[in-house]
């Protein structure tokens, strides 16, 4: 029985589905949504937009904003009476979730998310959090 | 009478040129258009005519040194060769614009020429290693003043940038007198036509740099090869980038993830101004300045500058506060990354901080993938020149 899952999502398609996978899988397990913000861009601007905002938290947590309310459009079409969690990171992808992985007992993750920029700069999210969780990792396809 | 391979040739440059103004309005005014402080034709008229002067009358420089000097025999710019080094520029321009993959035009010009002089034996190593010195120092010169300015700056310089727009329109015409003058708007404030008016004249002092840098990478191998002289060749070269900032980069300004508009005013603002002027600088000197990555490590200075803000120098050279490098990098443990040092090694409390944001290996990583397209072109126009018997070198 799998308790607490932690799902990591981007903007893309993918991530919804994974989402909607994981929801359907863990039915009573608490699920608790990360969306990393910050993270490396062609011009590092997203970053560098990041830390001069006057108040680091609250920029953060205004661009994960989006990303949460599409999460919980998802859950409430899945099942009404789940409560997501949401949790804001900030910085390289993997990092941030490897970072918060082992509060959990799995990780559900979609296996690519965004552009080719993305897949350049940023690297396969998936493939890396898949070698280096302490947790299982279920990869969604 | 014009040979059907120079026309070739002048097609070509003028496509380089077209695609040069598509992808530098975008960072020149994007931020201006962004505050809606000028619409996205006076962008491009601005851009057209700034990027003429700075070609006119700093850029011959650069044309002169990547047209005859990196070559010890300008005789390797057949009118084939020259096409072809266009193309690869060209084709690192696309690359950019499509996949969202800045990559330096000039870094990719001088590459393939590079590549061609190689394959020729006519490769002046003495110019080359100048230009690679310089690509190297002036990012570092870049981030530390950027650094500077993220640090002890920022603060106070974004409270003088205020760029609150009010409702309404900013200047109206006076048409009370004789003449039409334009005057303030009454819902409009002095301050906010100071800013508005700086963002223009940074985009401006962009163009003008981008100018000075990038006629070069449209017209140097055709002037090289002497079929074209060096003021024909501007005015050539300048028109097709100013069909370009009239035509894609309208396009440009709205879809390119332009990486300046992610970062708030004030910052676009100290980005453009630090990296225009070295890029001026180094076009000045004659050489081809990479703005991409100049920009970059100007936006990773400030930030990383910012970010780092509440320890103080001595306290970070004594280790007494966990050092602005990542933390988090501990976690991982990576082959080929520097071991943090003494002081650092307790995890602490996991609070967000802003240094997360700034972890080395995947910075490196940033700046590194910048020069893939560059090696690339450099190794592609070398096996090209080297092997394929066209050129006639």
């Amino acid at each position: 029985m799998v308790d607490d899952v932690l799902v990591p999502m981007d903007d893309s398609e993918m991530s919804e589905r994974t989402l909607e996978y994981a929801l359907e899988v863990f039915p009573d397990a608490d699920v608790t949504v990360l969306h990393v913000v910050g993270e490396p861009s062609p011009m590092w601007g997203r970053a560098t937009g990041l830390a001069l905002a006057d108040d680091l938290e609250e920029a953060a947590d205004e661009h994960a904003k989006e990303v949460f309310e599409r999460a919980r459009e998802i859950a409430a079409e899945a099942d009404g009476d789940v409560v997501l969690d949401t949790d804001v990171e900030l910085g390289h992808p993997v990092r941030a979730i490897v970072r918060r992985a082992a509060d959990y007992e799995t990780v559900v993750i979609g296996s690519h998310g965004g552009s080719v920029a993305d897949r350049i700069f940023v690297g396969n999210v998936a493939e890396k959090v898949f070698r280096r969780s302490p947790v299982p990792v279920v990869v969604v396809r | 009478m014009i040979s059907t391979l120079l026309l070739i040739g002048i097609l070509v440059a003028i496509f380089v040129g077209y695609n040069i103004g598509g992808a530098t309005t975008g960072p020149a005014f994007g931020p201006a258009v962004g505050a809606d402080a000028i619409s996205k034709t006076m962008a491009g008229a601005l851009m057209t005519i700034f990027f003429f002067v700075g070609a006119w009358t700093i850029g011959r420089r650069v044309v002169d040194t990547l047209g005859r000097d990196l070559v010890h025999d300008p005789g390797v710019f057949t009118l084939e060769a020259s096409v072809a080094v266009l193309f690869f520029i060209g084709v690192a321009l696309f690359v950019g614009n499509v996949f969202g993959v800045p990559a330096s035009t000039s870094m990719t010009a001088v590459g393939s020429i590079a590549g061609l002089g190689l394959a020729a034996g006519e490769l002046d190593w003495g110019v080359m290693g100048e230009i690679a010195i310089w690509w190297i120092v002036s990012p570092f010169i870049g981030f530390w003043v950027s650094l500077i300015i993220g640090r002890y700056f920022y603060a106070e310089l974004n409270r003088r940038i205020a760029m609150e727009r009010s409702e309404g329109p900013l200047f109206e015409i006076d048409r009370s007198g004789i003449v039409p003058t334009p005057g303030l708007s009454d819902t409009a404030t002095v301050r906010e036509a100071g800013g508005v008016v700086m963002v223009i004249v940074i985009g401006c002092l962009m163009a003008y740099s981008s100018g000075t840098s990038n006629i070069a990478n449209a017209v140097a191998p055709l002037v090289g090869s002497g079929e074209l002289e060096m003021n024909p060749a501007i005015i050539i070269g300048c028109l097709a980038v100013g069909i370009g900032t009239f035509t894609i980069a309208r396009r440009t300004l709205e879809t390119m993830g332009n990486e300046l508009t992610e970062l708030p005013l004030t910052a676009a603002i100290v980005t453009a101004t630090v990296s225009a002027t070295l890029v001026i600088f180094l076009s000045a000197i004659g050489i081809p300045a990479s703005f991409v990555i100049i920009a970059t490590m100007c936006i990773i200075g400030l930030g990383w500058g910012r970010a780092t803000r509440p320890i103080t120098v001595s306290e970070a050279v004594r280790g007494e506060e966990s050092a602005p490098v990542s933390v988090g990098a501990l976690s991982e443990d990576r082959e080929g990354e520097e071991l943090p040092p003494i002081g650092e090694e307790k995890e602490p409390e996991r609070i967000p901080k802003a240094s997360d944001l700034f972890d080395p290996a995947t910075t490196a990583r940033v700046v590194l993938m910048q020069n893939v397209v560059p090696a690339i072109a450099t190794l592609g126009a070398y096996a090209t020149f080297r092997f394929v018997p066209i050129f006639g070198i």
